[in-house]
């Protein structure tokens, strides 16, 4: 391993200046002239032997000795000499900095968060490039982004990495590996560098194809957060706010947890957190109008973490769930009517009905043309599946079924008699299903009994035999399926339960159609959207814990709270070794010292020296009296 | 009564003070070098005058007229009454009038003294004669020797009109010097003694030829304590020549030392030839010097 090197060896050629210099120094051409009464005591001085010792001769040419060496230092510092750091010195060096939400976490009151540590490092690293050198910035968090290419432009570098900020959200690794290596095709390197405080995943699904340099940062100080904000229905109709709070692996005291709605306190608690423990708390909020929950934690000591301390949760207004069952459907009618916050359609012996509901179950296809975010069809084959499924009369029995689906748990089906067939059609499967995104949750002989298709905005189950054809409706998994499906139908309306919105991207907007709106961020520009031709906007990003106001024309129309709640950023847990694909694992590696370049103090030294030659050469011969 | 008129200033290079206070002093020789020509120094032979000196043993063919008669009638044997003899004695004045002199009133000063030394020879009936050197290969100029007040205005003419020029050694001036002396006394080298020249000749030269050297080195205060400072290119007022010094405090030591052992051996150098030695600055007044250096050192009583 060599020492060091030179960044700028092209100006060596500045050694040339020697010549020059040591030629006038000879030639004496500015060398004042004296007149003295005579030289004969100079002449004898000169000529003593101890005038003449090689150090006096030395001392003699001190002014000479004393130029050769200011001039040398001054080209060496413009060769730019460096101090190797690292091992070796790679000519292309892509950069990764985590700057996840962990990263914004101080290591004292007052002191550098994780992320102002990481890039202090890269900072030193840009300030010791090699002129053959070549960096490239990535920053990530759930989302990769390059912040510039290769180049070995330190002023675009300083600008890139001062524009790099902590993100409210969690990070992933895979993303930011899988831009490096798209980077790598166009422009190979052979390793990278990676600074993080190692929150993520210990296991990586990335085959790497480059060395890793995991550097890993220092933990963070003692962190204690919200991880956790819902509301669930009560039965008195109001909500319970859960509201869990955790902290990192050494955090551990006091704090008090207010709740406030729609700027009003609700309730102050105060907590005594243990370490490695989790404290929940319940808030009773009324439900007879739509409420802005927001919950601020405040921990007596230092908490390094201020993200997670606040959280957001909006609930709606309590109701009646809006259930639409043909009054054909006696069986479901029945077990509808023994479970309470039910509103039943048709009321009237009009079987018709119009409007909105939450929830429709009918045996009749053209019920499905109602507008309902969850629907249950039951005894026959929806329009889109039967080109792969048909009707038999053989009967059939459930082989197997989807326990841990929410629309049957607790509903056993063994031994269940069903005299409809559902079947495959020839050629057809399950994965003919699958390409139209159904899933099956009962799987009969033949066929599949039971499908469900969910998209964001709603749910639909297709029963494909008639109940009423099969001992379903005698069993007591019956009233139970019924409930779950009603269960679902409330959380698909929000009627069931609410949960924080976590910071990433902010929940699909119902707006109005084709119009445009801007989005206020927290510390951020507004940002204008326009709803799609349902009124949608989706994919807002909110990187940061806040209030995200959505306006049009200036005027407010919507607002809504993003929180961090991730108990893996909280817990600024850390991983000292990644695990890649094929058992590949990558540990932290020793800090990376950056090449020191050598010129400053170089330079401060010929300045220096020249400051002593003045001195020197300006004292008073003999000292001064 | 007649307003009184200052007296009229005799020689520019002395005050009339000065020369009042000269009359009333002489040179003190370290030893007796007279000539043989009657003067008024005692020769340290017998001689014949007024001064009795001691007795001896008359032997026949002395002259009677010194027979104390006295002794002889008291103890019936002649003795001879022996009397110091009263010598004439030379006061030989070296000026250097090198250009090395002109510096800083070097040469001003040499002069002054000069011209004290001669006012003390003339007033106590010495023969004076003035030589001032400066060209090497030249014979230095010369006032012959003169004696009594009267030859003071010469004397100080003679001096006045001395400028310092050329780069003559001292003993070449003092080789020349004695081509044109004759007699014994004392000779007052008076110069800076920076020549390239052997001076221990010169000393002998004029030690051999009965003369009492008195040296007095005049320097400058630039050269007793030279403030110089860098790279210099120092020149030789009187060759030209030019030396390159870079000075450092140590360069300034051993300027020191040497000539501080200049010194010590100029002093020597007349001590053993039963001379005296001064080293002054051109700084210094005449009448400090005249007044309080020379007569504690008993040069002058």
């Amino acid at each position: 391993m060599s020492w060091g090197g030179f960044q700028s060896l092209s100006h060596l050629w500045l050694a040339a200046l020697i010549a020059p210099l040591v030629l006038f120094y000879f030639l004496k051409l500015k060398r004042p002239r004296a007149e003295v009464p005579s030289l004969v005591l100079w002449r004898q001085v000169l000529q003593d032997q101890r005038v003449n010792s090689p150090f006096q001769k030395f001392k003699r040419n001190l002014l000479l000795l004393l130029q050769l060496l200011l001039l040398s230092l001054l080209i060496l510092a413009a060769l730019k000499p460096f101090w190797r750091g690292g091992p070796g010195k790679e000519r292309r060096l892509p950069v990764l900095l985590d700057c996840s939400a962990s990263m914004g976490a101080l290591d004292k009151p007052g002191g550098l968060s994780r992320l102002g540590e990481a890039k202090r490092r890269v900072r030193e690293m840009i300030d010791g490039l090699a002129s053959d050198q070549e960096l490239c910035l990535v920053s990530f968090d759930n989302t990769a982004r390059r912040r510039t290419g290769f180049t070995n432009n330190k002023r675009l570098l300083r600008d890139a990495l001062d524009q790099i900020e902590v993100e409210d959200v969690t990070s992933d690794l895979e993303q930011a590996l899988r831009l490096v290596q798209a980077i790598g095709r166009s422009e190979p390197f052979d390793e990278a560098l990676l600074f993080s405080d190692g929150n993520f995943p210990p296991r990586v699904n990335f085959d790497l194809s480059f060395k890793l340099n995991y550097q890993k940062l220092a933990p963070a100080g003692p962190n204690i957060g919200i991880t956790a904000l819902s509301a669930q229905r009560a039965a008195t109709g109001g909500w319970d706010v859960f509201v869990q709070i955790e902290g990192s692996a050494d955090a551990e005291g006091n704090a008090s947890v207010e709740l406030t709605q729609d700027g009003g306190s609700m309730g102050n608690e105060r907590i005594t957190l243990a370490r490695a423990r989790a404290q929940r708390m319940v808030f009773q909020v009324k439900g007879d109008h739509a409420a802005s929950l927001r919950v601020q934690l405040t921990p007596d000591g230092f908490d390094s973490l201020a993200a997670d301390n606040t959280a957001y949760l909006d609930l709606p207004q309590n109701r009646d769930l809006r259930v639409f069952v043909p009054k054909s459907m006696i069986s479901y009618r029945l077990a509808l009517q023994g479970i309470a916050g039910i509103q039943l359609f048709p009321q009237n012996t009009d079987d018709t009905a119009s409007g909105q509901f939450d929830l429709v179950m009918s045996d009749r296809p053209q019920d499905l043309s109602l507008t309902a975010q969850t629907r249950l069809s039951v005894g026959f084959i929806p329009d889109e599946l039967q080109r792969f499924i048909e009707t038999g009369t053989n009967g059939s029995t459930v082989v197997d079924w989807r326990r841990d689906a929410p629309v049957l748990q607790h509903v056993e089906l063994a031994d269940l008699a069903v005299l409809d067939q559902p079947r495959f059609t020839a050629n057809a499967g399950e994965g003919d299903l699958e390409n139209l995104g159904y899933e099956v949750l009962i799987h009969g002989q033949r066929g599949p009994l039971l499908v469900r298709k969910q998209d964001s905005a709603s749910t639909r189950f297709a029963l494909l035999f008639h109940s009423d054809h099969s001992t379903l409706p005698y069993r007591v998994g019956f009233p139970i399926f019924v409930a779950n499906v009603v269960q679902i139908a409330l959380q698909q309306a929000g009627l069931a339960e609410a949960n924080a919105d976590r910071t990433g991207v902010l929940p699909p907007l119902t707006l109005a159609p084709t119009h445009r709106y801007e989005i206020q961020a927290p510390e951020q520009a507004l940002e204008p959207v326009t709803a799609d031709e349902h009124g949608i906007v989706s994919g807002v990003r909110a990187s940061r814990v806040g209030l995200y106001s959505i306006s049009e024309n200036g005027v407010t129309r919507q607002k809504l709270g993003a929180s961090l709640l991730s108990p893996t950023e909280t817990a600024l847990g850390s991983v000292d070794q990644i695990q890649f694909n094929e058992r590949l694992q990558v540990g932290a590696a020793a800090a990376v010292k950056s090449d020191r370049p050598l010129w400053p103090p170089l330079l401060l030294g010929g300045l220096g020296l020249l400051a002593v030659e003045w001195w020197f050469f300006q004292r008073k011969p003999g000292g001064w009296k | 009564m007649p307003p009184l008129t200052p007296r009229p200033q005799l020689t520019s290079l002395l005050a009339n003070s000065v020369l009042d206070r000269l009359q009333r002093l002489r040179i003190r020789p370290a030893s007796r070098r007279t000539s043989r020509s009657r003067g008024e120094h005692l020769s340290g032979k017998g001689g014949t005058s007024t001064e009795f000196c001691d007795y001896r043993d008359y032997v026949p063919g002395d002259d009677t007229r010194f027979v104390d008669w006295n002794i002889f009638a008291r103890l019936h044997r002649p003795y001879l009454k022996q009397f110091h003899k009263e010598e004439e004695r030379h006061v030989v004045l070296l000026i250097d009038a090198s250009a090395s002199m002109k510096f800083e009133g070097k040469l001003d000063l040499g002069k002054q003294l000069a011209a004290a030394f001669g006012v003390l020879g003339l007033l106590n009936n010495e023969r004076v004669s003035v030589y001032a050197s400066h060209q090497a290969n030249d014979s230095p100029d010369r006032l012959p020797p003169c004696r009594g007040r009267a030859s003071m205005r010469n004397v100080f003419q003679f001096i006045e009109s001395i400028d310092g020029r050329g780069d003559a050694p001292l003993d070449q001036a003092a080789e020349r010097l004695l081509r044109h002396h004759s007699g014994r006394g004392v000779c007052v080298i008076l110069s800076d003694f920076l020549t390239f020249g052997d001076l221990k000749r010169g000393f002998n030269l004029l030690h051999s030829a009965g003369l009492e050297p008195l040296g007095i080195q005049i320097l400058s205060p630039r050269e007793i304590d030279p403030d110089l400072a860098s790279d210099l290119r120092l020149v030789d007022s009187e060759t030209q020549e030019t030396l390159d010094i870079s000075t450092s405090s140590d360069l300034m030591n051993l300027y020191q030392e040497y000539r501080q052992g200049l010194e010590r051996e100029l002093a020597l150098l007349c001590q053993r030839r039963a001379g005296r030695f001064l080293g002054i600055s051109s700084e210094m007044p005449v009448e400090t010097v005249l007044f309080d250096q020379l007569r504690r050192r008993g040069w002058i009583e």
